[in-house]
């Protein structure tokens, strides 16, 4: 049994990306204007919609083939909202809505207050919102049911902002009444569940990045007569990074599987944990071996390093979601959850 | 980057299900000291587990053992392990000496020694490091000198875990002066007169650690595994299964399942350390699952293996700290309390899991040279 990313597909992406997200996340970094042909030529793949039925306007593909499109383009840093619209494409499938062409995101959930059909609130930090078609959430009703519902731009004022990576977050003041607005069986710990898989996917892209950049620049640079690579407290950096990109790809194909079979929120969350403290030893070792070329704004770490920074403090702080699987590891489970594939642990 | 996820197949899944109750009759908790790691000889529970079969599991059926695969032997430990089972009769020559000698022995050692080792029989110990041989192996000094008839062996040997109990020593011999082509390896029975076996008081008072020192030990040839001058690179072959493997992180299972059981529901500091281990061990199985499968695959990712390793020790000795933290006191080693012991004994005991089977610093070596080479 394999649950590994197909390797057509993988091919296929990379190539894409490689071609096109370089000058597309520097550009972006300095004009901050969204890469529409990007995106265009992204959709016209088919790879924006990837794991969303062919009938409800996507590509049919997996979890997995979703993943593997985030962890591609995260490795080269494509200034695209991939995952957030794939979170939001969960989000309206599972209510049963088509998923309209496009960038889309998510707001937080329940900071919308849902009544008959009027949504009103304010969600701070909602990613690529000035790109986005439509704003997707998770609210919950006057009977305390789950809602999938979602304005367009029309129905709300937004404040700009980044995250320390420099990419759109904003503030949305909404008072509207919702364009979309159906029964959902997703709980608010299934959308955090998939928005940290999602996020995990692009951390580990993200350090196959570093990865990459570091092993070349500690072989190419020179001091003391040879490449700092050869100095062994040098190669105890790129050990570090090796280790976090490996082990975070690795978790996020595991939970990947998983999820595309059951509610995956233990694998989600703990890929999701090792992704960020990969991603803090990780950023710390990639600086640390590139010097001060590696501070700077024209040498592309940064384009990884700041997004780490931000991606490990979304979906869950590490608070929640490592107090989430300590609560849920009951008396006589915790060597089950490591050692059954499907451990019979229930994450609130 | 060459690991790739795998799952466990039905077959797998019976395997782990079936060691787990035969494990649930045979050890009942309470029944047993409980261990870290691999400590504990019960050379009864090691022919017991032998009887099911799961000793000597990759050893071929013609040599009395079972021709399984490597994720089967993953799928056998890490149930002892995480039950801290006494396997330490039978660990090393499991792991390591029957592979190596059904892979590189005669057609004569491997009838000899073989089905004792997969009926739980015999256990071996490994004759490697040197008073003044360690990180750097290539320099050792104990020789083994060819007289025209037979071989006779001198030198010192140390942190020989085991050997006290041992009946054999898979020993590594200088036979030239050519640094890594003069090393030979040998099986030497513990009975051989001019081997004194002395045990060495470890830090927390145990005495697994062993000087084995050789005076004239006389050896037939017949004792000599594979061809002279081989040891060296017969070792480097093997290292993948001593590194890349579930017993280089699973020491603590046992107190942490312990302590897990115990927590207070609204004791969220300790719920969040207890998430954080548990999520930093179950990636952890991922990749030594996945270079189990490779190893199936015919493969040898001995790069992997290393860097699994290091991550790995330096995590679960990490994971003494999360635990010991909440106990409010320095834990004490005389105890009543057998998991308050077993706690002490981690502390002290857990830097070791860093420099046993390569330090770290070796390890990062062998990786970052890995790395160069792709």
């Amino acid at each position: 049994m394999t649950a590994s990313p197909d390797p057509d597909l993988a091919a296929g992406v990379r190539e894409f990306f490689a071609g096109s997200a370089a000058e597309a996340a520097a550009d972006f970094d300095r004009s901050g204007r969204f890469p529409r042909e990007l995106w265009a030529a992204a959709e016209q793949l088919g790879l924006t919609l990837v794991a969303v039925d062919e009938s409800g306007g996507g590509s049919g593909g997996s979890l997995t083939d979703q993943l593997t499109v985030l962890v591609t383009a995260a490795r080269y840093a494509a200034p695209l909202p991939l995952a957030e619209t794939a979170l939001a494409a969960y989000l309206l499938a599972s209510a049963g809505v088509p998923v309209p062409k496009g960038p889309l995101t998510v707001a937080p959930v329940n900071t919308f207050r849902l009544d008959d059909d009027q949504l009103r609130g304010t969600a701070r930090d909602v990613p690529w919102a000035g790109a986005a078609g439509l704003v997707v959430a998770l609210a919950t009703d006057d009977d305390g049911r789950s809602r999938v519902v979602a304005v367009d731009p029309s129905g709300y004022e937004r404040e700009d902002g980044t995250d320390p990576a420099g990419l759109p977050r904003d503030r949305l003041t909404v008072e509207a009444t919702a364009v979309i607005n159906a029964d959902t069986e997703l709980t608010a710990a299934d959308l955090r569940a998939r928005g940290a898989l999602l996020r995990t996917g692009q951390m580990a892209g993200a350090l196959e990045a570093i990865h990459l950049l570091t092993s070349r620049y500690v072989g190419e640079r020179v001091q003391f007569g040879r490449p700092i690579g050869r100095f062994q407290a040098v190669q105890a950096h790129t050990v570090a990074i090796a280790q976090a990109a490996e082990i975070t790809a690795m978790s996020t194909w595991r939970a990947a599987a998983i999820a595309a079979r059951r509610p995956a929120r233990f694998e989600a969350f703990a890929a999701k944990l090792v992704a960020n403290e990969s991603a803090r030893t990780a950023v710390r070792a990639a600086h640390q071996a590139h010097g001060a070329i590696g501070m700077t704004r024209e040498y592309p770490l940064h384009l990884h390093t700041r997004r780490l920074n931000a991606w490990q403090h979304e979906f869950g702080t590490e608070r929640e979601l490592s107090s989430a699987i300590g609560a849920a590891v009951a008396p006589g489970s915790f060597s089950r959850s490591v050692s059954d594939h499907d451990p019979d642990i229930e994450v609130p | 980057m060459n690991l790739l996820p795998t799952e466990l197949t039905e077959d797998e899944l019976r395997l782990q299900s079936e060691v787990r109750s035969f494990l649930e009759d045979r050890l009942p908790a309470g029944s047993y000291p409980v261990q870290l790691g691999i400590g504990g000889c019960d050379p009864a529970f090691s022919r017991d587990l032998a009887r099911k079969g799961w000793v000597g599991m990759a050893i071929s059926p013609e040599y009395g053992g079972h021709g399984r695969s490597a994720v089967d032997r993953l799928v056998v430990v890490e149930q002892l392990l995480a039950r801290g089972a006494p396997v330490a009769y039978h660990w090393i020559a499991d792991r390591q000496s029957g592979p190596m000698i059904e892979r590189h022995g005669s057609e004569a050692q491997k009838q000899q020694l073989l089905p004792g080792i997969a009926g739980g029989e015999l256990s071996f110990s490994i004759g490697m490091s040197e008073p003044g041989s360690g990180s750097d192996l290539a320099s050792l000094r104990s020789r083994a000198q060819w007289r025209g008839d037979r071989w006779v062996l001198n030198g010192t040997k140390t942190w020989t875990t085991g050997a006290a109990q041992a009946t054999h020593i898979l020993g590594l011999f200088r036979t030239s002066e050519d640094r890594h082509g003069g090393l030979t390896q040998f099986v030497v029975g513990c009975d051989t007169p001019g081997l004194t076996i002395s045990p060495i008081v470890f830090i927390d008072g145990s005495s697994e650690f062993c000087e084995v020192s050789f005076e004239d030990v006389e050896l037939a040839d017949e004792h000599r595994l594979g061809e002279t001058g081989a040891g060296w690179a017969q070792n480097t072959g093997e290292l993948v299964l001593e590194r890349g493997g579930v017993d280089r992180w699973m020491s603590m299972f046992p107190v942490i399942e312990h302590w897990a059981g115990r927590l207070a529901a609204d004791d969220s500091v300790a719920q969040s350390d207890l998430g954080t281990i548990t999520a930093r061990m179950w990636a952890l199985r991922g990749l030594s699952l996945s270079i189990a499968r490779l190893v199936d695959e015919g493969k040898s990712p001995v790069t992997e293996a290393a860097m699994v390793k290091e991550l790995a020790t330096g995590w679960e000795a990490d994971c003494v700290r999360l635990v010991a933290r909440h106990l409010g006191r320095a834990p004490d080693p005389t105890s009543p309390d057998p998991w308050e012991r077993l706690l002490a004994r981690a502390v002290l005991v857990s830097p070791s899991w860093t420099i046993r089977g390569g330090t770290n610093e070796i390890l990062r070596s062998v990786v970052a040279k890995g790395l160069a080479r792709r």
